[in-house]
């Protein structure tokens, strides 16, 4: 039945004295009834407990009916669900259903785009109302099971007569996956450890900040269903390499289908499974189960995933799925020697067995390399090389730099987020690694990698929050275990038997009844001297208290950090009266309203998804950020003057100008904070005309009021900021145009535009957007008209008299009038 | 009279050389008016450029930096005849100066003009070379310049403008950081070749080898492998140094703690949640360790044999462990994270 674990025989002798050889052999002995799928060579109690196999559910599970047992479970989940569900609704109990920040709303456009057009339209979309004048293959640039999801609930509950709006089910998904992700916990928590471990997870991960933080109600974001998915591919993996089952590895793969559809972080599956096996392999933990596990799941999740267009060929093109292959090969190349094994002498194959691993080894390394030189492998992408060389993404892609869920993470917010999880998570590591069998080699690497990111990206505390769940779920319910119950049982750690497992075991331990019972005498005789219980009602209620203390810190984490749609925002009085700002909003429902349907947008990428979800106009950045030579030419128009901005908004045709002001409400989140990472994006591709050092004082200082640099006063973001600002005074302490944002009074207040004209300005100031206007008619000249040389000596002056006006002949006979002869004289 | 000799001599070389380009200028317009009656006037000049350009090519095959002194410097680059770039570094190396700073970036400088050097672009257009303050205190007076390090770019044409500085201050003085500014400047790229660190490589192959030596030592008996507790001690280091963010640390540099200037107060815990000291974060280390410790102990209290009075006292300490570090922590995230309303005094 059960693979030895040591391949070679000798090595296994010298091995015996080990805990683990030791123990497998106890193991087999006890638990040789159960075929091939009881596979628990492995999985018998730590090396120090004796050999006296109590195993910790039995007795509960035959004193009491399993129904009740199961009733609690499924009563205590649900309320996980509600509790988790209804903690992710601050938002939209404060505010309103609607949907949060910005990638949220590009998911919520082309789910509508889904459910109103159909799938296949869907898949065939081209958005051309993206990164004008390019577009973008929205159908093939996107991870669509969130869309599917959202809009097969929408057309089953629209089927079935319950109407929905589409926004609605797009808002509650992430809250009702949550739920699933506490079942998936529970399950997965039940494999490694037992049931009550598994409730615990299930509670801790319904509330866990860090986990909320992705899924509160209206962040309709790949995140919410993905870790879903996540927690179920490893359950179903643990499942499988358990029972060696093709069923349940078919399973897993479906499941990897799902999560490969749904995020981008399926790489962190694809990469730790192999690992899993390959650390099983070291540990000479070798058997036809991982052998069966792990070719199913490869193949089938191979071609699987291939079937995702977003994906397509990147999983045998990539290095980040290299290792998966690599170990693949290498299984193989060990089955087979385990299989020549029984057909060679020891010596012989003891060096072929050497041989042959260490070249299979290098064979799939060495091909590994060749293939990536040779161009048929694309080597580590930048976000992911970010991942080993810290230092990577800060010197050459500020774009990955530039946002601030790439940043390393302090204790703060490891604290913040898990409270205390975090303190006693190791704990639960020390215990699994001490009790180890083949799942908990799993859980344990799963940890130490996913900390690791963790540590390396604030982003990736998401990957964490799970598994922190589960191993401080099994060292609370350790010590819940040994305190919480009476004096009689649980002497000894639970091994490795769930409940439901022993359930299906009952039948065959009955041949075991009689020494069970004698062994359950000698442990009452030893529990005589147990600690009292005093002090176990000390532990449990100290123990019990700091559980609160976690719920209420989550509560109150949730709602305050956590819960805000960062579209509409909310000021507090002093009085504890309520402002609602709903600048955003009021802004792009005026681009909606006014301008022309396809009217082109120009703004910072991190509204450009805001823009086309809510105003429905064409943008020509978002964040989707695949282009960074237009993002550039974007921030050189930002940080350029107004007339060689106004060469690149004619070139691209920009209608508008969409800035974000927060200086008058005090917002530190604006375009003018950001704006150094503009000039930096921009520099880095046109070095000759940006320059970052021109946007600082000659102290090095970055500083909007008088002193600040004269190419800063002037470029386009400051003027669109503050234009007519300094005509503004907030209040009578200080001056007009103090920014309450930067502390300052602005350097430049007499601001005019040439070729843009102030379009509209929000209630707070918040959102301002500027028309680009058309080049005139006639170009006016910005100089005097060109003077010519020739400077007539005198002027002309006209030499006639009114008397002579009428023009004359020279040397004309001048009449003379003669004297009429009077006739008086005749 | 060594002392006293030194001194004088500087100030005598300091007059010659302060005396010498109003007393050169004649000399110059002689030989000039004399190469024009030649009528070889450009010729001449010309063969003054090759003659400069061909010491310059001299010294800098020898080295990738030449050092200055005030001559040297006012004759190859401040007068005229000119068709090459030349980037300057000021500094004071001299070991009584103690500049840790000039060091530093000579080690930088160093860099980049050995990646020019040996680059295939290599050509005349571009000399690196260095005024050192003892060597040419003059060239620093006539410069106006009190603060070394400095980068300085002199064009082949014209005077150097206020961008021909390297800003030091702000942009730090990486030699990636200088290699862009020269191509700034100059429209010459240089590519900037590191020499590989070998220490990591060779520290790495020591270790393997150390640990290979000591399994092959250790051939026949090879338990510790399998020991569970060592690579659970193993993964626990891991795990406490990624959650109290050492690798924080490691990327942004912060420094150990923060001492006020004011009134001499040590600070170990750096007043923002967005931001920690290296001593806060073991500090955290610490704790966390502390806590997970407590938790193991409580466990092995209730499943370990023995004594009983030893297993309530291992329990009370587990126990108290937890408790006491926990609110310990609680109280430090507190300080930090402004507006957090629960304190440990909840339970206690």
């Amino acid at each position: 039945m059960a693979e030895p674990s040591a391949p070679e025989s000798k090595h296994k002798s010298a091995l015996n004295s080990s805990p683990w050889s030791g123990l497998m052999a106890l193991g087999n002995s006890r638990h040789g009834h159960h075929g091939p799928g009881a596979q628990c060579a492995h999985k018998a109690a730590s090396g120090a407990a004796p050999p006296k196999p109590a195993p910790a559910g039995l007795s509960g599970g035959l004193s009491q009916p399993a129904g009740w047992q199961s009733l609690l479970s499924f009563t205590i989940l649900f309320l996980a669900w509600l509790a988790g569900f209804s903690s992710r609704l601050f938002a939209v109990i404060r505010f309103e259903s609607i949907i949060h920040e910005f990638d949220p709303w590009f998911n919520y456009r082309s789910t509508h785009h889904l459910a109103s057009h159909g799938f296949y339209e869907f898949l065939n979309w081209f958005d051309e109302r993206a990164w004008y004048p390019l577009g973008r293959i929205v159908g093939g640039t996107v991870y669509p099971g969130l869309m599917i999801t959202a809009g097969l609930i929408h057309w089953i509950l629209n089927t079935l007569n319950i109407t929905v709006h589409i926004r609605d089910v797009c808002v509650f998904l992430a809250p009702t996956f949550s739920g699933l992700t506490s079942i998936s916990t529970f399950l997965l928590t039940r494999e490694l450890w037992n049931q009550g471990a598994g409730l615990l997870a299930a509670c801790f991960i319904a509330i866990v900040p860090g986990y909320i933080s992705r899924s509160v109600a209206g962040s309709f974001d790949n995140e919410g269903i993905a870790i879903f998915a996540l927690q179920f591919t490893y359950y179903l993996w643990v499942k499988s390499v358990k029972t060696g089952s093709v069923f349940w590895t078919v399973c897993c793969c479906l499941s990897y289908f799902y999560m490969v559809s749904a995020w981008g972080g399926y790489v962190f599956i694809i990469n730790l499974i192999p690992l899993h096996v390959f650390v099983l392999l070291l540990m000479q933990r070798y058997s036809r189960r991982v052998y069966i596990a792990y070719s199913t799941f490869y193949i089938v999740g191979l071609i699987l995933s291939m079937q995702i267009p977003f994906v397509g060929f990147q999983p045998i093109r990539t290095s980040e799925h290299m290792a998966a292959a690599g170990v693949f090969a290498l299984l193989q190349a060990y089955a087979f020697l385990q299989y020549l094994r029984d057909r060679l002498t020891k010596q012989e194959f003891q060096t072929l067995f050497f041989l042959g691993v260490s070249v299979a080894a290098g064979a799939v390394f060495l091909s590994v390399i060749y293939l990536t030189y040779t161009g048929y492998i694309a080597p580590w992408s930048g976000r992911f090389y970010s991942l080993w060389d810290t230092g990577y993404a800060k010197i050459h892609i500020p774009i990955i730099a530039s946002v601030s869920e790439h940043q390393p993470t302090t204790w703060v917010s490891f604290f913040f987020d898990l409270h205390i999880l975090v303190c006693t998570f190791p704990a639960g590591l020390w215990f699994c690694i001490k009790n180890i069998n083949d799942e908990r080699v799993f859980v344990a690497l799963y940890a130490i990698s996913a900390v690791y990111f963790a540590g390396v990206m604030v982003r990736l505390m998401l990957t964490l929050t799970p598994v922190v769940c589960m191993l401080s779920a099994i060292a609370f319910s350790n010590v819940f275990e040994h305190y919480l119950g009476d004096d009689m049982k649980r002497e000894n750690p639970p091994v490795e038997d769930s409940s439901d497992e022993d359930d299906k075991r009952n039948p065959g331990n009955l041949y075991d009844k009689a020494g069970k019972v004698r062994k359950h005498v000698t442990e009452q005789e030893k529990t005589e001297e147990g600690l009292g219980p005093n002090i176990k009602s000390i532990v449990t209620m100290l123990m019990l208290m700091l559980l609160m203390m976690f719920a209420v810190h989550c509560t109150w984490v949730t709602s305050n950090a956590y819960s805000s749609p960062s579209v509409v925002l909310a000021s507090y009085n002093h009085d504890g009266t309520r402002n609602i700002l709903d600048d955003f909003r009021e802004a792009y429902f005026w681009l909606r309203q006014n301008t022309d349907e396809h009217a082109r947008v120009m703004s910072w990428w991190d509204y450009g998804y805001q823009i086309a979800g809510m105003a429905n106009r064409t943008t020509l950045v978002d964040n989707n950020t695949w282009n960074n030579s237009h993002i550039a030419l974007v921030g050189k128009a930002m940080s350029s003057n107004e007339t060689a901005a106004y060469k690149i908004m004619r070139t691209l045709d920009v209608d508008y100008v969409l800035v974000i002001f927060g200086g008058v409400i005090g917002y530190s989140g604006d375009d003018i904070n950001k704006f150094l990472w503009m000039v930096r994006i921009a520099e880095g591709e046109h070095p000759k005309d940006i320059r970052e050092s021109d946007y600082f004082t000659p102290q090095g200082e970055f500083r909007v009021d008088k002193a600040g640099s004269p190419t800063l006063l002037n470029c386009l973001m400051y003027k669109m900021s503050y234009y007519r600002f300094g005509e503004m005074q907030l209040d009578f302490r200080t001056p007009p145009g103090f920014d309450r944002t930067r502390n300052a009074e602005i350097g430049n207040k007499d601001i005019k535009f040439r070729h843009l004209e102030e379009a509209f300005t929000s209630e707070h100031w918040l959102v301002r957007i500027y028309k680009v206007k058309a080049p005139d008619n006639r170009e006016t000249l910005d100089h005097k008209p060109r003077v010519t040389n020739i400077i007539p000596k005198q002027k002309y002056l006209s030499k006639k008299t009114t008397k002579r006006k009428r023009g004359y002949i020279k040397n004309k006979l001048v009449f003379k009038k003669g004297k009429k002869i009077s006739k008086k004289t005749v | 009279m060594g002392a006293g000799g030194a001194p004088s001599r500087r100030r005598q070389a300091g007059r010659r050389l302060r005396y010498l380009p109003t007393g050169s200028f004649p000399f110059l317009l002689l030989l000039l008016l004399l190469c024009i009656q030649l009528g070889g006037g450009q010729k001449k000049k010309e063969n003054l450029l090759a003659e400069k350009v061909e010491q310059l090519m001299e010294w800098s095959s020898r080295r990738s930096i030449f050092r200055m002194n005030g001559d040297k410097f006012r004759k190859f680059i401040k007068t005229p005849p000119r068709n090459y770039s030349m980037i300057v570094m000021f500094t004071a190396l001299q070991p009584q100066r103690q500049c840790s700073v000039c060091r530093q970036a000579n080690e930088e400088y160093q860099i980049l003009a050995n990646s020019w050097r040996y680059s295939s672009a290599f050509c005349n257009k571009l000399f690196f070379s260095m005024v050192d303050y003892d060597e040419g205190t003059d060239v620093f007076q006539q410069l106006n310049m009190n603060s070394a390090p400095t980068f300085m770019h002199f064009p082949p044409k014209g005077r150097p403008k206020r961008a021909d500085t390297f800003d030091l201050q702000r942009i730090g003085f990486a030699a990636e950081q200088l290699a862009k500014w020269i191509a700034d400047r100059t429209d010459v790229h240089v590519r900037v070749f590191r020499p590989p660190n070998y220490s990591g490589t060779i520290a790495l192959a020591l270790l393997v080898s150390l640990v290979g030596g000591l399994l092959y030592l250790r051939r026949n008996n090879l338990e510790f492998i399998y020991n569970k507790t060592g690579w659970a001690m193993v993964s626990l280091c891991i795990v406490f140094a990624m959650t109290s963010g050492q690798m924080w640390n490691h990327i942004r540099g912060p420094p150990y703690a923060h001492k006020n200037p004011h009134n001499g107060q040590v600070s170990y815990i750096h007043g923002s949640s967005q931001a920690q000291f290296v001593a806060e974060s073991h500090i955290i280390l610490v704790l966390n360790a502390a806590i997970t410790m407590g938790m193991v102990l409580l466990n092995e209290a209730a499943t370990s044999k023995g004594d009983v009075g030893k297993r309530r006292i291992i329990c009370l300490v587990g126990l108290g462990l937890v408790v006491f570090f926990f609110s310990f922590l609680l109280s430090i995230f507190r300080s930090k994270y402004h507006g957090y309303p629960y304190s440990d005094l909840d339970f206690e």
